[in-house]
Parts: structure tokens; sequence; C-alpha cells
């Protein structure tokens, strides 16, 4: 499949781009003149980030993060999919659930920070909540994309095959179909989840790469900010390429 | 049924009565797609159905494949009248309509599964299937790997393997260029040479229809009604360009020209008639 010169070839623009960086913000370290409270120069970050992965420090809140992203997005996976998948088939269902998913859609998942934080206390109860809505719209719209869009053709195919039941009809015709596009929507909420888990553990956390920005501002250490907001980038392009190799398993030479 | 995968010998006969269809689209007058029409066809019949567009040759298709209710009146296949979708009623349609998550094997495969038959035996059979339309050696591609035709070959294996009693084609090579679909019509024959199935099959083209079907029923202009049934008894193979297919084609065209000169009439009229 992949050559490793292809490999090379994808990761050496993020490497440019970081080399770019990096020169800008020393660049800027120098001639602003900043405290290092207020801005660390990157080789004191860089220094910051090895001692923690060697401590293994970052490894236990990157992976508090991404274990909270990972179970609420397959919550809200389990939830979303199954509900797009009757509101793309069946219009009437459609009609009386849109409204309401129409109304909670625009109320950004931060908004829930403060009730999460009143129902739920500040355990992981509340995170959980707050990333289940950051990742439920992406992955129930283009479910109910992804059925609307299936060939009407196919689902007669499959009725003049043998698939007499809607559930059959469902397994073995329109779930397949829709599967790029609901892939699609499962990515894309990752990364909505991937953002919001951030601002939930900004507010209220013990242990995540969140907590782990928000400790470093009370505690002036600037470069735990940086070395917080590095991993997070970092994490998101790893996560988004093992998506893509997904989607490209899933899209069958469309 | 399919007790014997080598010598699929199930077939049915297909029964018309007082069948009609009206549409009735939101907004607007209802279309009345076909009059009250009555037809037999005997098991191991090939039937050709030609008509100007809109004829509601494809809504009778449609009907007999159980995706149209119809107004009034019934269809009956082996005596059973037809109310919804069913493996025994196989159908080949002009886009294909392959499963593109599926590879060619797995798509031939797909009824037999459904039919509850085992990997193996499944695989055994299709490739038998594939091996009858030529594709023996694309088992294991992906159908986007595929030129038009291998495609609608893949389908035709696909319905044959689950041995239904009837077959519907509703312009199944109407897609392809001329060479691909001579070669696929010829194709076809030996299959049903071989393999009896009654076959209903829809088509734009007369040549088409006097060279592979037993029986050619021309219907007229919107709303659809028989306008001409005529059996067509020239020996297999056929030739274009023999005297006997030629005075056929013309006898059958020449029914096609009234009904054509109605339409255009009726489009010319104002009348909103489309497919």
């Amino acid at each position: 499949m992949k050559t490793p010169v292809k490999t090379a070839a994808s990761v050496l623009p993020y490497i440019w781009a970081a080399m770019f960086i990096v020169v800008v913000w020393q660049l800027v370290v120098v001639f602003t003149q900043a405290h290092v409270a207020l801005l660390p120069p990157p080789l004191l970050a860089a220094t910051t980030f090895a001692e923690m992965i060697v401590t293994g420090e970052l490894f236990v809140h990157a992976g508090a993060s991404l274990g909270r992203v990972v179970l609420a997005w397959l919550l809200s996976a389990l939830v979303a999919i199954p509900l797009g998948l009757a509101m793309g088939r069946w219009r009437r269902f459609e009609h009386m659930v849109d409204p309401v998913v129409e109304l909670f859609r625009p109320i950004s998942p931060l908004a829930w920070i403060p009730l999460a934080i009143l129902w739920f206390g500040i355990g992981e109860s509340g995170k959980i909540f707050i990333i289940f809505i950051a990742t439920f719209f992406p992955i129930l719209l283009n479910t109910v994309s992804g059925v609307k869009g299936v060939d009407p053709v196919l689902i007669r195919a499959g009725q003049v095959l043998g698939c007499e039941t809607d559930r059959a009809l469902f397994q073995k015709v329109i779930l397949p179909a829709a599967m790029p596009t609901i892939i699609v929507g499962l990515r894309i909420s990752f990364g909505t989840g991937w953002a919001a888990i951030i601002a939930a553990e900004l507010v209220a956390a013990q242990v995540g790469l969140g907590y782990l920005i928000a400790d470093g501002m009370e505690v002036l250490r600037s470069d735990l900010v940086l070395v917080g907001m590095v991993a997070i980038g970092i994490l998101g392009v790893l996560i988004d390429a093992v998506f893509r190799q997904l989607n490209n398993r899933f899209s069958w030479g469309t | 049924m399919a007790d014997n995968p080598t010598q699929a010998m199930n077939t049915k006969g297909i029964s018309i009565s007082e069948l009609s269809v009206t549409f009735h689209p939101e907004g607007s007058e209802p279309v009345e797609a076909l009059r009250p029409t009555s037809l037999e066809f005997e098991p191991g019949e090939f039937i050709a159905l030609v008509g100007p567009s809109g004829c509601g040759k494809s809504t009778l298709l449609n009907v007999l494949a159980g995706f149209i209710k119809p107004t009034a009146g019934q269809a009956f296949v082996g005596g059973k009248a037809v109310t919804k979708p069913d493996i025994d009623h196989g159908m080949v349609f002009q886009d294909y309509a392959l499963f593109p998550w599926l590879n060619v094997i797995d798509n031939v495969a797909f009824g037999l599964e459904r039919q509850g038959m085992g990997k193996d035996e499944r695989h055994a059979r299709a490739r038998e299937y594939l091996d009858m339309v030529g594709l023996k050696d694309f088992a294991e591609k992906h159908v986007t790997q595929l030129s038009g035709g291998m495609k609608q070959r893949v389908a035709i294996a696909r319905v044959f393997a689950t041995d239904p009693s009837i077959i519907l084609m509703d312009e199944p090579f109407g897609a392809l260029d001329a060479l691909t679909r001579r070669f696929l019509q010829h194709q076809l024959l030996e299959i049903w040479q071989r393999n009896r199935k009654t076959v209903v099959f829809v088509t734009h083209s007369v040549q088409e229809a006097v060279y592979l079907a037993s029986r050619v029923v021309v219907m007229t202009a919107r709303p659809g009604r028989i306008k001409l049934d005529q059996a067509i008894d020239i020996p297999h193979p056929r030739d274009f360009s023999s005297e006997a297919f030629r005075r056929m084609e013309k006898l059958i065209y020449d029914q096609l020209d009234e009904e054509l000169a109605k339409t255009f009439k009726l489009e010319g009229g104002g009348g909103t008639f489309h497919d």
C-alpha cells in the first residue's frame, strides 16, 4: 500500500510547518524580550516536553484526555448512528425529530459546561457528557445524509435479492452503502470532541491536557502551557491520520 | 426452491388481469400510467416489451417486481399474486445496481447468502455463474474496476444464480455501446436457451426485441395499453439481415410509429409527458 517514500513525503510538510513555527517563536522571544514566565523560548519548552515524556507525566495527561474522548465518542456513535439511520430512512420520523435536533445543534458544547458541573460535579461523567454533546451532531447529521444518499436502485436490488425485512435491508444494503459518509461524521466528530475536551478540562479536572494547561497558567509555567498545546496539536494530527486510513478502506474507490 | 445448483430449471408463468396503475403525484393531476391490461406469459417465454417513452412498460415491470402496487387488477406469478419484492422474481437494472462495497463474487453470492447458503457453497455456485458470463477470472476484483458491460454481466450472473422463476430486465443494455450491447445480447440468449426462465425484457430497441424475444409486446403511448402482441418464431441464431427478421422489424416499427406520432402530438399540444 504505502511506500516509505510516500510516507516521508506526507510527513515532510508537517516538519516544514514545525520549523517555521519554531523560527517565528524564537524571533518573537528575541525581539520582544518576553519574560520567561509569559513566553519561554522554544528550547526551554522542548526540554520540558522531553522531561515530561521521560517521566511519563505527559502520557498520563494525554491518556486521560484521549480516554475521555474515545469513551464519549463511542457512546455518542452508539446513539447517533441508529437514530440517524432511522431519520434517514423514515421521513415521518425525521420530521418529528429534526426540529429538536435543529434547536440543540447551534448550542456550543461549551455552553453545557456549567450545567454539566452542576449536574455531575467535576468527576468524569461531566466531561463525558460534554464530549457526548460535542460529538453527537456531526455523527447524526452525516448518518442521516449518508442514508438519504443511498442510491434507491441499490435498495431495490437488495429487496429483489432477498432482503425482505427492514432489518436485513439496513444490515446488508443501507448501512454499508452509507458507511463512507458515516465514517466522515465519525472523523469530524472526533475532532470536535478533541477540541471540546480541552475546554472541559480547563474548567474542572485533576488530570488531562486541558488541566496541564490550566495548571501551567496558575503556577506561571508557560512552558507547561505550551507543552500541553503542542501535545494537543500533535495528537490531533495523528488521530486524523488514523481516520484517513480508515476512510480509504471504506471508500471503495469512488 | 434452488435445491440443485447445477440444474436450475425453476420457471413460472405470469398472468396479468385487468391491471391498471394511476399515479397521484403531490400537487398535480393524477397520471394514468397503465390502462387496464390483461396478458398471459407462458413459463419459459422470452417477452420483449417495446413502446414509446413513458408508455408504462417500466411501470408494468415494477408492478411485476412488487415495487409498485397496482391501482386495480392484479399480477400473478405461477398463480400467486405479487404483493411485494421477492427473491423468486429476479431483476436486472439498467444501471447494474451492483453493491460497490462488495467484490464481484460477493455481489453474485449476495442473494445466495440471503437464501441461507453457506460461504463455501455460495462461492462455488457464484463462480459457476461467473464462468457462465465469462468473468471467472474477475471474481476477486472490485466492481468499480469493471467496465459497464462487465458490470451488467455480473448482474446477470447474480440474478441467474439465485434461480428465480421469472427474470425482469429493465433496459439492461440501454447504457452500453453498440458493440458491447451486441455481445451481451448474444450471451444472454445463450444463457436463456440453457436456462429457460420466463424473461420480461423492456427495451427501446426493436432490433433487440426481435433478436432476443420469443414474443414481442408493443405498448401504446401513455396511458399504456397493448397495441400488438406478436410471437417471433424465427429460429435462433437470428440474422439481422435476413428477410424474415426485417419483415418482423417492419411490422413492429409500423405499429410503433403510430404511437410515436401520438406521443409527439401530445407533447406538442402542451402535455408534459416524461419518463
